[in-house]
């Protein structure tokens, strides 16, 4: 089968997201896969949080509000110490504490309850607004899809965020194209821009890329949140897998999940 | 809520767009600590989450139906999924905007409410049940919901009988029980006194905390009556009259009416000419009084 070239980044984590979805027949494989390499740069170089108190009150926060992604959330989190091998083992069976969605009831790590769309970030923007009150430093970072951008609640939210003047909050929007499946957008940053939010376009799977654009949130000094539009690819890593369709939530069978062990153990 | 405020710096409330004038106090001493968020009650809720999950104490307040019924999947996941606490203030009760028309009724949000296992709700007729209520509950692991009314009952009640989670016994008696909450202890309280002069001696069980539900006080005061009406401004699907049914479970010999909202009030009119069409004027209470008091147990 045809490859893709890419920089081979995150092949682990791949490989990991896809094992423990095969393994319980249940995941969305291509959605983590467009998201695996911004949450695991988020977790090793932007967030301040401790894995062995993962409650401590001077963390930073991460949200991840496009929750079907949860297997690529889950890996990074195996990977920071917050979950065990254990837990990964155990997804989706009821002796679990891991599902197709993040519970923040359950899961160390996990700020907030997510799977229906557009609860994420509304969230993200109490919490970086609770934080402002408090007069506390903490940052706080939300992971959004563009086809959830089509949900009402994101654009209340975006509104209040800005209005709120939230410097301390930065949304990173996974755009891989599912929103012009159906309801085409081609100027998703303008619509961002137009609801005062600071933007950056930026390549969400390039290590360099995702350095330089997290570099200026950290010093944004403008008094406004900010967003970085991520230009991803749906199940970047795997050739077969990447697009939209069939491999949305589709499990792959022995053959497949030979060849996708093959091309990420490249 | 300036007292509270006061003493209690984690209280941040949020509103959309109401009660400027209510709130001018609160906004005035602790800007930093209230939000005119605008009309997007969604956001407005599962930002209150946000607050919560951070260690603040959400007040959550605009007009009933887009508080609850319109952000629901809001306070049921962000809230009662994540199992976070908060405090959400309702105005307009059931129909108190009467003028409006339906798009500012809620006869479904108690119902709603009540199926989030750690929820509180409390259908105050009066700002003293609103106060001691409010004090008691707003920072405890709950979620509450406080639907206030415009049209307080009147009736004096003893500061000491409002107690929460407790049904207060308005009046005692042996024929029959009524039984009721929020504004529509008025009416009951009035349509008693008719019954009375009619040589029937009725029973008003009040019940401003609807949840949790004094189900041992009804048992006890159905018990000795064995006939009895519940009178409520919520809708006649899930309401106050399920709550006494299970609070009756295998009590033989018990006969029992509801008096509800049935379906939508599409009339304009006063709030009492709402309550007229809705069949819970105090005419009308007395009318099914002296109909079940003729049915055979």
């Amino acid at each position: 089968m045809e490859q893709t070239i890419f920089p081979k980044i995150n092949s682990d984590l791949r490989l990991r997201i896809v094992e423990m979805i095969c393994k319980s027949g249940e995941g969305h494989i291509p959605s983590s896969f467009s998201i695996v390499d911004i949450i695991e740069h988020i977790y090793s170089f932007e967030l301040n949080v401790n894995p062995k108190n993962p409650t401590w009150v001077g963390r930073d926060y991460f949200i991840l509000s496009k929750g079907h992604g949860a297997a690529a959330l889950f890996v990074v989190l195996e990977k920071h110490g917050f979950i065990s091998s254990s837990d990964i083992a155990a997804y989706g069976t009821k002796f679990g504490i891991l599902g197709g969605h993040p519970d923040s009831t359950k899961v160390p790590g996990v700020e907030a309850s997510t799977g229906s769309l557009g609860h994420g970030m509304p969230m993200a923007v109490g919490i970086a607004l609770g934080l402002k009150i408090q007069k506390k430093n903490n940052r706080v970072f939300c992971l959004v899809g563009d086809g959830e951008c089509q949900e009402g609640t994101i654009w209340e939210a975006a509104n209040i965020g800005s209005n709120q003047a939230l410097q301390n909050l930065t949304v990173i929007v996974d755009w891989n194209g599912s929103a012009q499946q159906l309801m085409p957008l081609e100027n998703l940053e303008a619509k961002w821009q137009a609801f005062g939010w600071n933007t950056l376009v930026i390549d969400g799977h390039d290590p360099l890329s995702l350095q330089k654009a997290f570099k200026e949130t950290s010093i944004n000094s403008t008094g406004m949140p900010q967003v970085l539009i991520a230009k991803t690819v749906k199940g970047r890593g795997v050739s077969f897998l990447e697009g939209h369709g069939l491999w949305h939530h589709k499990i792959p069978n022995s053959t497949e999940l030979e060849e996708i062990h093959r091309v990420l153990s490249e | 809520m300036l007292k509270i405020g006061e003493q209690d710096e984690k209280i941040v409330v949020i509103v959309g767009d109401i009660s400027h004038g209510l709130l001018k106090d609160f906004r005035k001493n602790y800007p930093e600590r209230y939000f005119n968020i605008g009309i997007c009650e969604p956001a407005t809720v599962n930002i209150a989450a946000g607050l919560s999950r951070v260690g603040l104490i959400p007040i959550v307040h605009t007009i009933a139906p887009f508080l609850i019924e319109r952000s629901f999947e809001q306070i049921k996941l962000d809230f009662g999924y994540q199992e976070l606490p908060g405090n959400f203030i309702s105005v307009g009760s059931s129909f108190d905007y009467s003028k409006l028309g339906c798009s500012h009724h809620s006869y479904a949000d108690v119902s709603l409410m009540a199926h989030l296992p750690n929820s509180q709700i409390f259908l105050p007729g009066s700002g003293l049940e609103f106060e001691i209520f409010f004090r008691e509950s707003y920072k405890t692991n709950h979620i509450n919901y406080f639907k206030l009314t415009e049209n307080p009952h009147g009736v004096e009640i003893h500061e000491k009988d409002i107690k929460v989670g407790k049904a207060i016994t308005i009046r005692e008696g042996s024929d029959l029980t009524i039984l009721t909450t929020g504004s529509e202890l008025r009416n009951c309280y009035d349509a008693a006194e008719v019954l009375d002069r009619n040589g029937i001696d009725s029973e008003i069980i009040y019940l401003p905390t609807f949840k949790p539900f004094d189900s041992a006080a009804v048992r006890k005061s159905i018990s000795k009556t064995k006939k009895f009406i519940t009178v409520e401004e919520l809708s006649a699907q899930d309401g106050l009259f399920n709550a006494v049914l299970r609070s009756i479970i295998g009590l033989g010999g018990v006969v029992g009416k509801q008096m509800a909202i049935f379906d939508f009030l599409r009339i304009y009119g006063s709030y009492s000419d709402l309550q007229e069409v809705a069949g819970l004027s105090r005419d009308h209470i007395v009318q099914n009084s002296k109909a079940l008091l003729r049915e055979e147990v």
